[in-house]
């Protein structure tokens, strides 16, 4: 692989540049938010450039403990930032929710490097981390979603849980209404998106790859395995994510903790 | 069968039941008044454990409930809540979704032919069972709640408004179908005043 063009300092200056445009936009139309901008290309700039030369290391050493690591320091950020954005308490859903994580995206990422890519040392910074990260990224869209869904359907209509739960169904018999309700949500947009795969877009991996260098039928070939991977661990990581979270989010009378959401009001 | 002893419930700073004792004997039909937002929903909640009682004991067959039995009790109890948010999706589809959980799997076997009978009793047509619940008008849902609950062949009922959307002869019809029943024990809240003839009503007031 020849690898893409590098950009020159010069060239970075030119990116620059074009920042001008959604900044005077943003600043010319009073729309507020001119700060949060500056703000977040700063921030973005600079994870950037840490995560590059932090990268640059991990790929130069290649050693499956720091790899390894790194990638539960993902999961681990992943799943913080999945109980932030769902309105539940970090500290019920810390752990299942990690341990859900760990589960779904270790066997998805194991699984495609070692029987889909066929590497030896499945532990291979380059696929374990930036395969691990996609799959990852995807899992934590869909579990914000999914999770965040469930939770907030079983508060809304807790009279239909408890219906269910009168009419003599089990805790889990109860729930099924509401875990299936949940996946649809969460699956929906991979769904959409593989429909429109290629003609709307071109997936952010077969872009990287064809600058990279690999011939196009090749990168469909990743682009197609990784959308797979991605369902994969999005129903896992779902269904591990509620299986694991429902044991603790409940009282014994089957009623659900009210002290799970950070916000009381419904 | 079921006795409660010294109930308190509050919420926030609302008293809903103060040192409330009460008790329910089989074959009993109790309605329970009270104007609107006094609790007459919160005292089926409490029996069937989906509130807890901020002090006094519930007793089920001379038992205390606690988070064992309330399962068992679930079992035993019919409930037809006020609310008609009671799913989504195909009329029959729901009956076999009731009649598929484990603790009711018993009572499938017959179920169609007693979904018909059912259906002709409380004057529905049978084109309903291919429909879907959201379709339905609210007398409709009502009367499919009815039917739902007693399919699980229960003799304890819990009915919470059950009539509100349906007419005088229905309403009678309904109302005499689980008053007239003497192995029926009922508790329900309705604003009815309707009296059955022959039937001994208890009245339970909450103010």
């Amino acid at each position: 692989m020849n690898g893409a063009q590098d950009l020159s300092m010069f060239s970075m200056f030119m990116c620059g540049l074009m920042l001008l445009i959604p900044l005077l936009g943003v600043w010319y139309m009073k729309l507020g938010i001119t700060k949060n901008l500056i703000v977040s290309t700063l921030r973005m700039v600079i994870q950037l450039v840490l995560i590059g030369f932090f990268l640059e290391y991990i790929f130069k050493y290649n050693n499956w403990l720091i790899n390894l690591s790194w990638f539960l320091v993902m999961i681990a950020s992943a799943v913080l930032s999945v109980i932030k954005n769902s309105d539940l308490k970090l500290n019920h859903f810390v752990l299942p929710v990690l341990l859900s994580f760990i589960l779904a995206n270790f066997f998805v990422v194991l699984y495609f490097n070692y029987f889909i890519v066929n590497i030896n040392f499945i532990l291979d910074a380059k696929y374990m981390i930036a395969i691990g990260g996609m799959i990852l990224g995807n899992s934590l869209r869909s579990n914000v979603i999914g999770l965040g869904d469930f939770y907030k359907a079983l508060r809304k209509d807790e009279q239909l849980y408890f219906y269910k739960l009168s009419l003599g169904a089990t805790k889990y018999e109860a729930l099924l209404h509401f875990a299936k309700k949940s996946f649809v949500a969460a699956l929906n947009p991979t769904i959409a998106t593989m429909a429109t795969m290629g003609i709307v877009s071109l997936p952010g991996m077969m872009t990287g790859q064809i600058l990279g260098g690999s011939v196009p039928l090749v990168a469909i070939k990743y682009q197609i395995a990784i959308m797979i991977a991605i369902l994969a661990s999005t129903v896992l990581s779902i269904s591990l994510s509620i299986l694991f979270t429902v044991r603790y989010s409940f009282h014994k009378t089957g009623t659900l903790k009210k002290e799970i959401f950070r916000s009381s009001n419904n | 069968m079921f006795e409660l002893q010294h109930i308190t419930k509050q919420f926030s700073d609302k008293f809903v039941l103060q040192d409330f004792s009460f008790k329910i004997a089989q074959g009993d039909k109790i309605n329970i008044a009270g104007r609107s937002g006094i609790g007459k929903t919160t005292l089926f909640r409490l029996l069937l454990g989906f509130e807890q009682p901020d002090s006094g004991t519930i007793l089920y067959e001379n038992k205390a409930l606690n988070e064992t039995s309330v399962w068992e009790l679930r079992k035993k109890v019919a409930y037809v809540s006020q609310d008609l948010n009671i799913g989504r999706g195909n009329v029959q589809a729901f009956f076999d979704e009731t009649l598929s959980l484990k603790a009711n799997l018993a009572h499938k076997t017959n179920s169609k032919a007693e979904i018909k009978q059912y259906f002709a009793l409380f004057e529905l047509s049978e084109d309903l069972l291919s429909k879907n619940i959201e379709e339905l008008s609210g007398g409709e849902k009502q009367r499919i709640a009815i039917i739902n609950a007693l399919l699980l062949k229960r003799t304890i009922f819990f009915l919470d408004e059950i009539t509100s959307a349906l007419d005088k002869v229905l309403k009678t019809k309904v109302l005499d179908y689980f008053l007239q029943n003497p192995e029926f024990t009922v508790l329900y809240i309705s604003h009815d005043n309707y009296l059955p003839s022959g039937v001994e009503l208890k009245t339970l007031k909450l103010d």
